[in-house]
């Protein structure tokens, strides 16, 4: 079994109407899971202390963030990362971005005092906020505060990364340090915000080698995706062998995702979510904390997730989804959304040009193979 | 970019009456491989790893010992550049000579010098990322006001740029590259597509089987 983690006010992290990262989706979410007929029973985690806060980010930027949620004005915000187009300023944005870093330090105690070894937070997976600054819709990264209270009890944790895009707040925040593992698996930074993630960010110091990134061409697809996963995260987790596993488990890497083209289907988040539950049985005795992530196709959102808590919950994964709920959502889920849960296959025409992208994800692969052998493969 | 944001110092020399010997020490210790000569404080040329080695090999027509005199080995006079030259005409005349350094004179002084190696970071940190950011890539009309025209649509869109890289092309377009801060930069190329522009990254979004 999974120990579900939400509460309401994670609806509060909200930075307006015309922006991609919108609640809607955690409420189209639970919406599903109860027409589905399995209604998730989360438990509602406290919010994270400002100390908690500050056990990642700098006292500075902790503070901007709580003059701009209560409404003063402040012109040097932007240096922070804050009343940008991705990061916009709204009341209250303290107090909900400490809500979801919340749930997820409270899922990494609930591992810690053994009481359970597998957590799904629904929000949260915060990647990219960085030390000093906000990033890419994260104002506080609650995921590197949930390994910083691991990092502290003693255990090695190893992150692994599914997002569409690189994890690069995580990465850069245990860059040396040598009890982390951060593991990232995304479309290219050639082309892809943030622009980050190459083979030759390995980490520093005496973490040299424990920074692993596998940039993957625009146009993936499944099958290269699944192949390029295989070669490298088992062998890495082998090696580094950890106490627990923590899953940023964004769903933006599905083909319909409007930010960027990894081309995933469900079945490869499905069959990824297993694969996944299987190194955690092999590596961490089981213990795995999940979070989600990006997702900005409110349909695919839902059903991706949806499949996420149906597998991690050992439920079958119905066919069909809910007529009511069809019905409801009916002004956010677009022209594209089907009947079932998972993707038609196949789900897409065929793109030109598959063989040549496996390809140029082999030679990748490869690549950041003859770099990690040179440190500790 | 100058090169003096780019070249490096304080610059280790040898006088011009140090012996191969002596200056192929230097330059094994310290892992370098040129060494400006100076006579009275006036530099008199360059000393790579290569001119020692060569000099020193029985293939040289007038073999020399490690007692020589590095003059003997030494180019002389040296291709220089100034502090506020900017870095592509360095890159240039390195490019031009074929030469691995450049000392950098000031006036006279020896106060840098700038290697091969100093380029490839010059590189990376003219292409590099350094903030989150996404690529956007314009193919622009090669017409005076369309960079002015893209830039100002982004300013519109309080999206802030990076970096911006332009180069010719063959078909006569105008090859455009930014960096800019936002990830949401597919509904910002649909934008720049409706007020026709080429864009070539990112493309229009993979539409599902209906």
């Amino acid at each position: 079994m999974t120990v579900l983690i939400h509460r309401a006010e994670y609806a509060g992290y909200d930075f307006g109407p015309e922006h991609p990262f919108t609640p809607a989706r955690l409420a189209m979410l639970l919406d599903l899971l109860q027409g589905l007929g399995h209604p998730a029973t989360p438990l509602a985690a406290p919010a994270a202390t400002r100390e908690d806060i500050l056990s990642i980010h700098d006292e500075a930027y902790v503070a901007m963030v709580e003059a701009l949620d209560r409404g003063e004005a402040r012109p040097e915000a932007e240096r922070f990362g804050l009343g940008t187009p991705d990061n916009p300023i709204f009341p209250g944005m303290d107090l909900a971005a400490r809500w979801l870093v919340g749930g997820t330090l409270h899922g990494a105690r609930m591992l810690m005092d053994g009481a359970d070894t597998r957590v799904l937070q629904l929000g949260g997976g915060l990647h990219h906020a960085q030390k000093d600054r906000a990033a890419g819709f994260c104002l506080y990264n609650d995921l590197a505060v949930a390994i910083r209270a691991f990092v502290d009890h003693g255990w090695r944790v190893a992150y692994l990364d599914i997002d569409l895009h690189h994890g690069d707040g995580v990465q850069n925040l245990f860059y040396d340090n040598d009890r982390v593992l951060t593991i990232s698996l995304h479309e290219t930074g050639h082309y892809l915000y943030p622009g980050t993630g190459h083979i030759q960010e390995l980490g520093s110091g005496p973490a040299r080698g424990l920074s692993v990134n596998v940039p993957l061409e625009p146009f993936t697809e499944s099958d290269s995706y699944l192949e390029a996963f295989e070669s490298v995260v088992p062998r890495v987790l082998e090696e580094f062998s950890p106490h627990v596993l923590v899953v940023q488990a964004g769903a933006d890497a599905h083909f319909a995702d409007p930010l960027g083209d990894l081309a995933l289907t469900t079945q490869a988040f499905e069959t990824l979510y297993r694969r996944i539950l299987d190194l955690a049985k092999t590596h961490t005795q089981g213990r795995a904390l999940f979070t989600l992530g990006g997702g900005y196709d409110a349909q695919v959102v839902a059903r991706v997730w949806a499949i996420l808590y149906l597998t991690l919950m050992d439920l079958p994964i119905p066919e069909a989804l809910p007529v009511a709920w069809l019905a409801r959502w009916k002004h956010l889920l677009g022209p594209e959304v089907g009947r079932t849960l998972h993707d038609p296959v196949p789900a897409f025409e065929a793109l030109p040009g598959r063989e040549e992208r496996m390809r140029r994800n082999r030679d990748v692969v490869g690549r950041l193979q003859d770099s990690l052998l040179r440190y500790w493969l | 970019m100058l090169v003096k944001e780019m070249m490096r110092r304080p610059v280790t020399v040898v006088p011009v009456g140090a012996t191969l010997g002596e200056a192929n020490q230097i330059l094994q210790a310290r892992g370098f491989r040129h060494l400006p000569v100076m006579d009275q404080g006036r530099l008199v040329g360059v000393l790579t790893d290569r001119d020692i080695r060569f000099a020193t090999s029985s293939l040289c027509p007038e073999p020399r010992s490690g007692d020589d005199p590095v003059s003997l080995a030494m180019s002389s006079p040296p291709l220089t550049a100034d502090p506020l030259d900017p870095v592509e005409d360095a890159a240039r005349i390195m490019r031009e000579h074929k030469i691995g350094c450049l000392p950098v004179l000031d006036g006279g002084e020896l106060v840098g010098i700038l290697t091969g190696m100093d380029l490839l970071d010059a590189l990376m940190s003219l292409t590099g990322v350094t903030k989150p950011s996404s690529r956007l890539e314009v193919a622009l009309v090669d017409r005076p006001g369309e960079l002015a025209r893209l830039t100002a649509l982004l300013a519109t869109r309080h999206v802030n740029i990076h970096s911006i890289l332009t180069y010719p092309t063959p078909d006569e377009a105008v090859r455009t590259v930014l960096r800019v801060d936002s990830n949401q930069i597919r509904s910002l190329a649909d934008d720049l597509r409706a007020a026709e522009f080429n864009v070539l990254w990112p493309l229009p979004k993979l539409r599902p089987v209906q």
